[in-house]
């Protein structure tokens, strides 16, 4: 069989090099290493258990594996390995979808596109390397070989405060990696497992007792968590929105944020346990804050991309309750959150980024009555806002459904907390929606030559998936089940 | 439409025949955890008594609307969205009717209230309809998410209980194989009781019943077309509807009943009082159907869901009928003021008549629908009186509500109708629509008519004894009271009595400035500050709210963050001095910095280990 990740790393990587080397026709080589990357994706599905068209046999664990020797010592060796299980094939999938949405949606950048370009693929590249490794030092380099280029592109592209924005972002995240990295080393040490192979440290973690795992579990979780991110750790998130450009601010919501709750299912959740267990209040207590604090907030922002990253924190926390819960129903909904934020939020920066571009402001207040001038952009706002507050047949309504059934059974009556917040979520989009989008018309002309081509074709494509997914869960759900966790098909 | 009424027809034919197919849509293979049997959630259809009633309501009344609103829209902008968006409603409302278990209901109930806020906030431009619209979404969110927890407690009650494995491996399905799937004996009534109370407030916000009862006389904000079809007929409905389909298939314990026939009764006198002063023809309307939803939902606490849903069943025709001609008359004068009005029977004889058609069904004069549905309810009501003593006031409150709907209907429509002319001489001169106006006029006018006499037929009788039967009540279809009806209909021709007297014949009557009743009015008019509250709490309670926790954010937790930024930005300045340039030495710091890192891990860790008793 083809080394098909391989063959996508490679791609990606290939690509990166290509459109940096690429100058003026930059997006054309970004736009052909999306495809292509699109179409290898796909290539992993068709051969995947749970996809429609799949007729092979039940491949237990993970599918696509490959392991080669990378750095061996008498003692302990790392290996070049990857592979992936239905979870991390969701992700791989949401990458390829936001990539190819962002390379179009970006097809006018005039200021050093090649750049820009690159650091786009670079993003991608580091985030498909983090989900499909299976090895804790590739692990660990891909999530750090993301920073790099989104600091640039922040600090490059970005907004008016961009140097503060880009820097706060990589500090804050580099100091909870480097906890993390202690957290993953010590994991590997106390374990006594003798490679760094995700296979080995799993069964070596099962001998670790109790209180040990509480401690790696926190590092671990420091280190996700931020990157989540939740309360009280989430200030970079707003700035560096409000600050990167819209290419960024995608990539940053629906792939970055990804990366904590990815990593949290992955090296946390399944490897300890007993210190998921023993940690679990915490978790619910942050989660809940999580949920009330971005919802809260985002009710109080005057700037729409403001709302955006705030509400992000209030999904996420539904996510990290969701994960909390340690059951199969809340870890389906939390990867289906998770997919469904990527692509809504993707939307969402995509129209705030418009909105930008059309009226040259983002604030709230000053904008009313845009629907008569700019009635495709309205209409992709709310289909983002009514997706993010989980209209049913839209992306969000199955995830957030089986999220709060799966805290119902977990939890009881808690479940009123993330409930009664619905109603608070509701508000803040359909407030934004009357003052922005209906009433009298503020806030000037739009822009003469109204929303261009490529912005509408990014946005449209990430509405056309919503309402796929929204209306076939099973699409996702039959390819998600199929991980070896929880007494799915996969083990 | 057509198909709607075929299956009907099938239904009255072939009583008690369940049509049930599905899809999956979400599966979840069985594995050890709370769903030893797998988990599922499923999209399908059931045809059965209940459904195939309210899908003639759907399908009739939706079908007369569209055809209307080519006359009544044509002068729009807007409208390949407007019929886009109301036939996007018919698919959701239909798949509600339809629905063959509670997530189904749940994603298509939502799917109306989208819908609904689309087209309350149709003339988006106008300020106020933009906010009426958030504002109907908001309130009935409040509903919805009563309704889910509703729905997570009868999930948990049931999740693995029942035929077949329960819930969870069937998708919340309402019947299994033709048999009901609930109530199932042994369940915790406590439990029942809480999910049965959660349901009423999802009915609630949707059926706009009292506290959740502010959003639909804002909802007028809408064209008129969509008042009568969504916020009269249908979706307005579904509240009802869910209350019905549970009470068959879900159960309500008695204290669940006592809250249901509490909300309903007093509703159907509450809004009947602001009906009274209002000057807006289309939201005198709107109050009267939220206080016969109010009887709906009285009858099925009483324990009669299918003679609630006949009511629903009458009331949509008669309702969508009064909505259509005061469109009619809207569409004639462009105004919805009632005082401006007047005089319009002399050009507007076909509007006048369908009106005072509704209007007679609406106050239950007979023999026109409204009376036989209104009457069985009240009947059905007093045969159950013995159930609980409190079941006596609101009883009191529905019937003299009887009193107040003739009243508030008949004021209307003499004002608008009666007299010599309008009153303000400015309106333009009336005149009747075009044919696709009338039309609808005269079959609903005609369903108005004969609609409460359909339960004389065997067939549908039939379909309402056997929508009873399945959830455990007797079928013994409420006995007409004659001194009961004797006594409503006397109430009925009262109120109208009552409002010929005070503005029959163009005559207005006005309170003085001084009279005692001045602060009741205001009270009424200002729809017991209820609406005034309600925006007080978010813009002065909740809105504050957010911005001090922004506040907070900013400069508190983020403030803490900039701090230690400082704080490590003063100590790097000291630092600084052993950045010397030179790579040994930084390969020397890389060098120790591993040591430490070593150290840590493999000396402290394992006497940490050691101490904790590790393995």
């Amino acid at each position: 069989m083809l080394p098909l990740i391989s063959i996508v790393l490679a791609t990606l990587a290939l690509g990166t090099v290509g459109t940096f080397a690429a100058g003026t026709r930059a997006r054309w080589v970004a736009l052909g290493t999306s495809a292509l990357f699109l179409a290898e994706v796909g290539l992993l599905f068709a051969g995947f258990t749970g996809w429609p068209g799949y007729s092979g046999t039940l491949v237990p664990g993970f599918s696509y594996t490959e392991t080669h020797p990378w750095i061996s010592l008498a003692w302990m060796h790392i290996d070049y390995a990857v592979g992936v299980d239905g979870i991390s094939l969701i992700f791989v999938l949401l990458t390829a979808i936001l990539q190819i949405a962002t390379v179009v949606y970006s097809w006018g950048e005039t200021q050093r596109p090649a750049g820009y370009f690159g650091l786009v693929m670079l993003t991608c590249l580091g985030c498909v390397g983090v989900f499909v490794a299976l090895d804790i030092l590739l692990f660990f380099l891909f999530w750090e070989l993301v920073l790099v280029p989104m600091f640039f592109l922040i600090g490059y592209w970005g907004g008016p405060n961009r140097r503060y924005a880009a820097l706060k972002f990589f500090i804050y995240t580099h100091v909870a990696s480097i906890v993390m990295l202690v957290g993953l080393l010590a994991l590997v040490f106390y374990s006594g497992a003798t490679s760094f192979d995700f296979a080995s440290v799993y069964a070596a973690a099962r001998g670790l007792a109790p209180v040990v795992q509480t401690f790696l579990f926190l590092a671990l979780f420091f280190g996700f968590a931020v990157k989540f991110p939740i309360v009280p750790f989430h200030t970079w998130l707003p700035d560096a929105h409000v600050e990167a450009p819209t290419g960024g601010s995608v990539l940053l919501a629906g792939l970055l944020l990804k990366l904590g709750g990815y990593g949290l299912i992955r090296w946390a959740v399944e490897v300890l346990p007993s210190g998921l267990h023993s940690v679990q209040p915490l978790l619910f207590l942050i989660a809940f804050l999580s949920i009330f604090w971005g919802s809260v907030l985002s009710l109080a922002q005057r700037d729409l991309k403001r709302l955006v990253a705030y509400s992000s924190i209030n999904h996420m926390g539904i996510v990290l309750l969701a994960i909390a819960l340690d059951s199969s129903l809340g870890l389906l909904a939390a990867v289906l959150l998770m997919f469904a934020h990527g692509v809504v939020s993707g939307l969402l920066f995509m129209a705030s980024g418009s909105v930008h571009h059309q009226y040259g402001t983002r604030d709230i207040a000053s904008l009313g009555g845009i629907t008569p001038g700019a009635p495709a952009l309205s209409t992709m706002i709310m289909a983002g806002g009514l997706a993010s507050l989980g209209l049913p047949a839209l992306i969000g309504f199955p995830a957030e459904f089986t999220a709060f059934l799966a805290t119902w059974n977990g939890l009881g009556y808690w479940v009123l907390i993330p409930l009664s917040v619905l109603v608070v979520t509701a508000a803040f989009y359909l407030w934004m929606m009357q003052r922005m989008l209906f009433g009298e018309t503020k806030g000037g002309p739009p822009d003469a030559h109204g929303l261009p081509w490529y912005e509408s074709a990014g946005m449209g494509l990430l509405v056309a998936l919503t309402v796929l997914f929204g209306v076939l869960p099973s699409l996702l759900v039959n390819v998600i089940v199929n991980s070896p966790i929880k007494g799915w098909p996969g083990t | 439409m057509v198909l709607g009424v075929l299956i009907a027809f099938g239904e009255m034919l072939s009583p008690g025949t369940y049509t049930n197919v599905q899809i999956t849509w979400l599966h979840l293979p069985p594995a050890p955890g709370p769903f030893p049997n797998g988990f599922s959630l499923v999209m399908g259809t059931l045809v059965d008594p209940i459904s195939s009633l309210m899908l003639v309501v759907v399908t009739v009344v939706g079908f007369l609307v569209m055809l209307y609103s080519i006359g009544y829209m044509h002068s729009d902008r807007g409208l390949p969205r407007y019929y886009a968006e109301m036939s996007l409603f018919l698919a959701a409302m239909t798949g509600l009717v339809l629905a063959n278990n509670l997530l189904e209901f749940f994603l298509f109930w939502e799917l109306v209230g989208v819908c609904s806020y689309f087209l309350i906030g149709f003339y988006y431009e106008k300020p106020s309809a933009a906010s009426a619209a958030k504002e109907a979404f908001l309130v009935t969110r409040i509903g919805d998410v009563l309704f889910l927890l509703g729905i997570f407690l009868y999930f948990s009650t049931y999740a693995t209980a029942g035929p077949d494995g329960g819930w969870a491996a069937n998708g919340f399905v309402f019947a299994h194989n033709s048999v009901p799937f609930l109530p199932l004996p042994g369940a915790n009534t406590t439990t029942l009781t809480i999910a049965g109370l959660l349901i009423l407030g999802g009915a609630a916000g949707k059926s706009a019943q009292f506290p959740l009862h502010v959003w639909l006389p804002d909802a007028m904000e809408g064209p008129t077309t969509v008042s009568a079809l969504i916020h009269a007929a249908t979706m307005v409905a579904a509240g009802v509807y869910l209350l019905a389909v549970a009470s068959v298939f879900l159960g309500f314990t008695p204290t669940d009943q006592l809250a249901i026939v509490a909300v309903g009764g007093f509703t159907a006198f509450f809004a009947a009082t602001m009906a009274v002063v209002h000057p807006d023809i289309k939201r005198v309307i709107a109050y009267s159907t939220i206080s016969q939803l109010g009887y709906m939902v009285l009858a099925i606490g009483a324990g009669f869901a299918m003679v609630g849903l006949y009511h629903l069943f009458t009331h949509a025709f008669f309702k969508a009928l009064l909505f259509l001609a005061a469109g009619s008359v809207i569409h004639a004068v462009g105004t919805q003021d009632l005082f401006r009005m007047g005089g319009l029977k002399k050009h507007m004889r076909l509007t006048a008549a369908a009106f005072a058609i509704g209007g007679l069904a609406l106050a239950g004069i007979p023999p026109f629908a409204g009376f036989w549905s209104k009457d069985d309810i009240l009947a059905s009501v007093y045969s159950q009186l013995g159930t609980h003593p409190l079941y006596w006031p609101f009883f009191v409150l529905a019937f003299s509500a009887v009193f107040l709907t003739a009243y508030y209907i008949f004021r209307a429509w003499f004002l608008a109708f009666s007299g010599d002319g309008p009153r303000d001489p400015t309106l333009p001169a009336a005149h009747e629509g075009p044919w696709v106006m009338q039309v609808p006029l005269v079959v609903l006018s005609a369903f108005a008519v004969v609609a409460g006499l359909f339960v004389f037929v065997p067939g549908f009788q039939h379909l309402l004894v056997q929508g009873t039967v399945l959830g455990g009540i007797p079928p013994t279809y409420p006995a007409t009271d004659l001194a009961l009806s004797s006594i409503s209909v006397a109430l009925g021709l009262g109120g109208i009595g009552l409002a010929w007297t005070l503005w029959g014949n163009g005559r207005v009557f006005s309170l003085a400035e001084t009279s005692p009743v001045q602060p009741l009015r205001r009270l009424l008019l200002n729809r017991y500050y209820f609406k005034a509250g309600y925006d007080a709490i978010g813009l002065r309670a909740v809105y504050p709210f957010a911005r001090a926790t922004d506040f907070v954010d900013r400069f508190v937790i983020d403030g803490t963050v900039r701090g230690l930024e400082r704080m490590f930005g003063a100590g790097s300045d000291r630092l600084r001095s052993i950045q010397s340039g030179l790579v040994s030495d930084y390969a020397a710091y890389v060098v120790a910095g591993l040591l430490a890192l070593f150290v840590l891990l493999l000396i402290v860790g394992p006497y940490l280990l050691g101490r904790f008793g590790g393995g």
